[in-house]
């Protein structure tokens, strides 16, 4: 079975932290993560580059997955599912 | 600081009518009042008085920095048309909180994980947005005070547009409402005889704006700083081991530091409520046990800050109380 691509992603809630620097973001992320279901995917934008370092890791800290990053125009969009699969 | 005129009643407070909480904020002419503390004094120590800062009209210390902090943010117009942000334990915010509504704005709060649910509830009765967070938020390089970062990056997100930090880790304005009311008070109240002086290491406006105005009043004073172990339960104190020293803090007015365990300032303020009758919250615990310490062949007159009284904490005192005071039958 092939990997799932980004654009197979179902989105459960998406998160705008656009114009806000660390570490906003990840206490934001925290936030959404704490109150979606095993399985959910949050889809977060950033523009603070930090966040390419912290989402990785606050994903690894909660045992979420990481399932995608895509840079482009000065923002990231990063995919993580809620404790892993659902 | 806010003030207005008073009643023509003159300055006795038993007499006054306010016409605004703020004028109740302690200043040198209406001071907190300092209580002797006997019955939990060793014989042929200090005698120490405790500065009950907890009849302050939100209920703290922090009630002044608050007030001057905010005074002079509104003076100088940064407050128009923003809300404001304060990372704090709770005693800063809910003064903030009273005072910015009062002053027609909104409060977030960065809070410490920790903090007790009693605190929380206030504030947000007050009408603040309370942000609770771990110390160790960043999860690349874990520094310290996430509270601290997370306000921080409150006030300069969004080109700083819509948020003002008080910021009373590192504004100047925190030491000097103790330099213009907590130390002349004391000064006063005490008619020049204190010797040593008592606080808590926090956010260190306290233990910086008093203890220079005393020792410019009389540079023998002894100022004693109050600092809890890492990762204590005292809400309000801080560890220098785990938090970065705030700006503020001038560590030459300082002449000790005694560091205290949790477990003694616990069972101390435990025997301030039964001994003394003193509601009080754990930093006055950790703070008189501290002078009780340091007294020992010491004599002369003392002054101890009690920061805060004991309601915010009862779920904390609860959980130390554990089935004491519950019928045994």
């Amino acid at each position: 079975m092939s990997q799932p691509t980004l654009t197979d992603i179902k989105v459960t809630e998406t998160l705008d932290c656009r114009g806000l620097l660390c570490p906003l973001p990840v206490y934001k992320a925290g936030v959404v993560l704490n109150r979606l279901q095993p399985g959910d995917v949050l889809e977060l934008l950033t523009t603070d580059p930090g966040a390419l370092e912290d989402i990785p890791a606050l994903a690894r800290q909660r045992g979420e997955t990481l399932l995608g990053v895509e840079k482009g125009d000065g923002t990231q969009t990063f995919w993580v599912q809620k404790g892993g699969t659902a | 600081m806010t003030t207005t005129a008073r009643s023509a009643l003159g300055t006795d407070r038993r007499l006054e009518r306010y016409e605004d909480i703020r004028h109740l904020l302690p200043d040198v002419d209406h001071p907190s009042p300092l209580v002797r503390v006997r019955r939990v004094m060793p014989d042929g120590g200090l005698d120490l008085y405790l500065k009950l800062e907890w009849l302050n009209p939100f209920g703290s210390i922090k009630d002044r920095a608050a007030a001057y902090m905010l005074d002079e943010l509104v003076a100088a117009g940064d407050v128009d048309g923003k809300e404001l942000v304060e990372a704090s334990s709770g005693n800063t915010a809910i003064a903030l909180a009273a005072l910015a509504a009062l002053a027609g704005t909104r409060l977030t709060v960065t809070i410490p994980d920790g903090i007790p649910d009693e605190k929380k509830v206030l504030l947000r009765m007050l009408g603040a947005e309370v942000w609770e967070t771990p110390d160790d938020l960043c999860p690349v390089d874990n520094p310290r005070d996430g509270a601290i970062a997370l306000a921080r990056s409150l006030a300069a997100s969004e080109g700083g547009e819509r948020y003002v930090m008080t910021n009373q880790y590192e504004n100047p304005a925190n030491v000097r409402a103790h330099y213009e009311t907590t130390g002349p008070e004391i000064w006063r109240q005490t008619e020049g005889q204190v010797r040593y002086f008592f606080a808590g290491f926090g956010t260190c406006g306290t233990i910086t704006g008093v203890g220079r105005y005393l020792k410019e009043q009389d540079p023998t004073i002894e100022v004693v700083a109050i600092e809890p172990q890492k990762g204590h339960r005292l809400p309000g104190l801080k560890s220098f081991a785990e938090a970065k020293e705030p700006g503020i803090l001038d560590r030459r007015v300082v002449d000790h530091v005694i560091r205290v365990d949790d477990e003694p300032a616990y069972a101390f303020t435990k025997r301030l409520f039964r001994e003394e009758g003193l509601i009080v919250g754990p930093s006055t615990g950790a703070i008189a046990h501290a002078a009780a310490e340091f007294g020992a062949g010491r004599e002369g007159l003392a002054v101890g800050v009690s920061p805060d009284g004991g309601q915010k904490y009862t779920s904390f005192f609860d959980e130390l109380l554990g089935d004491e005071g519950l019928p045994a039958f």
